[in-house]
């Protein structure tokens, strides 16, 4: 069973189509990377999963269960979205920390503010669990510095933990290494190496070729809002079989 | 005579003093409303705000003093809305100085809310935060950190700016000082206590300086 199905997802910014009839599944436990240049709309995909844009078109299940349908207004309304956006986590290619709270505070304030409004788990316990997120970063020093305290790689392992904190059923990370100094990215790719060794579901939008092909279990290039091509990493990465994926890995070779 | 002018200038600080709080404590939250009307997405409410506020800010407050204590007895059939004496000159200075200074506040919100990066309420709302939360929780305090020495600013402004309501003869400091001159307790001609006034806006300003000092220091532990 699929814990991801997307189905002919369509969008539109104005006039020009970013995302045109992008249909993928992703299993349970399974890590799916997506490469392509920049502009061909891997962002904005992983955007509209996370219900920060809506598509056009299209339907988004989550464990057989239709979260999004763009022909049905009731599967959009404000107040599901919120529980809907929870089967997502994103990790940002900015971090977007929390400037005035410190590592631990990030990772624990989404949780305490459902936690509040639920009921449930007390805030030692969702501390301890964040505490623990942290030292499985290696930052289990870092809990009380704030973001500008920390090193772009720290931010960004704090941005995991926080995302993680949620225990969402898919981890969604847009290009997390790209601004980043290059002495940084190995921590950040590490840990993330970790993440899919655990079988943490994942969807990772990144321009680093070998760790896509090493990590992911699925492959998806993607070139002017299409899929031109999506398998197994190793069959798309090093035989690709179109021309435009040919194209886009021998300037990423060059380079 | 140095005590009875001294009295008398108490009194008439204690006037600048009270209309610079009712002020703040009405155009400080106002401000926002306004802020958040100026940013709607629903766009007639939105030039309408803009409207207002270029208005406000595009004349002086000395004018819409004028305009509210006087105009409404001219026009209302039933008289002047206001109290008579002094309460009804503290009350149309009131109104008057609030909607104008929460159109220079809205501004200054608007700056400050505008300035804080858009990924931030993109984090809070992908961990799936409300709206109120994201704002209370993330978008708040950075705000505060970037409106704070503008806010200063004119916040400084306003404790000399309170001298207008004279215009409308409210008593306030200056008001008090300008009385000995024109004869007043018994004394006239008298010079230095008009003079005098200034050292009560130097003083006051020195404290809400420091105490500016102090908030931006206390805002320092994040970037």
């Amino acid at each position: 069973m699929s814990i991801l199905e997307v189905n002919h997802i369509e969008k539109h910014f104005g006039a020009t189509k970013v995302l045109s009839d992008i249909s993928f599944s992703l299993e349970k436990g399974q890590a799916l990377s997506i490469i392509g240049s920049s502009g061909s709309g891997k962002t904005t995909l992983l955007r509209c999963l996370n219900f920060l844009e809506t598509p056009d078109s299209g339907t988004i299940s989550v464990n057989d269960h239709v979260i999004f349908d763009a022909a049905d207004p009731a599967t959009q309304q404000e107040k599901e979205i919120r529980a809907k956006r929870l089967h997502f986590g994103l990790v940002f290619q900015n971090f977007n920390l929390f400037p005035q709270y410190t590592a631990l505070q990030n990772v624990t304030l989404a949780r305490e503010l459902l936690a509040k409004e639920r009921g449930g788990e007390s805030k030692a316990d969702i501390e301890a669990a964040g505490r623990e997120l942290l030292a499985q970063m290696g930052l289990a020093d870092r809990a009380s510095h704030y973001p500008h305290q920390l090193s772009g790689g720290q931010q960004q392992r704090v941005a995991i933990a926080r995302a993680l904190a949620l225990h969402p059923d898919i981890l969604c990370f847009d290009e997390p290494t790209s601004a980043l100094d290059p002495e940084l990215t190995g921590e950040v790719l590490r840990v993330i190496r970790n993440l899919a060794e655990q079988k943490t579901t994942m969807i990772i939008v990144t321009h680093e070729m070998a760790f896509a092909r090493d990590v992911a279990d699925q492959v998806i290039f993607m070139d002017g809002g299409l899929i031109v091509e999506q398998g197994d990493p190793r069959e798309v990465i090093d035989h690709p079989k179109e021309e435009r994926t040919r194209q886009f890995l021998s300037r990423y070779a060059e380079n | 005579m140095f005590l009875t002018v001294i009295g008398a200038l108490n009194e008439g600080f204690l006037q600048t003093l009270k209309l610079f709080a009712v002020t703040l404590i009405g155009a400080i939250p106002l401000g926002l409303v306004i802020a958040f009307g100026s940013m709607s997405r629903f766009s007639p409410l939105r030039y309408l705000t803009r409207l207002v506020v270029w208005i406000i800010r595009g004349t002086p407050l000395m004018l819409q003093l004028i305009i509210i204590f006087y105009i409404p007895g001219r026009v209302l059939s039933s008289g002047s809305p206001w109290p008579s004496g002094e309460p009804g000159r503290f009350l149309a200075s009131s109104i008057a100085f609030i909607i104008n200074y929460a159109c220079y506040f809205s501004e200054i919100y608007r700056g400050g809310i505008q300035g804080v990066p858009v990924g931030q309420q993109e984090a809070g709302e992908v961990l799936g935060m409300t709206k109120r939360q994201i704002f209370f929780k993330i978008t708040l305090l950075q705000m505060i950190k970037r409106i704070v020495p503008p806010m200063s600013n004119e916040i400084i402004t306003l404790v000399k700016d309170t001298s207008i309501a004279r215009i409308i003869s409210l008593q306030e400091v200056i008001w008090a000082g300008y009385a000995f001159l024109k004869g007043s307790h018994g004394y006239s001609g008298l010079v230095w206590p008009l003079f005098f006034t200034g050292v009560y806006y130097l003083l006051f300003n020195g404290v809400l300086t420091l105490f500016f000092n102090y908030v931006e220091r206390r805002l320092d532990y994040f970037r």
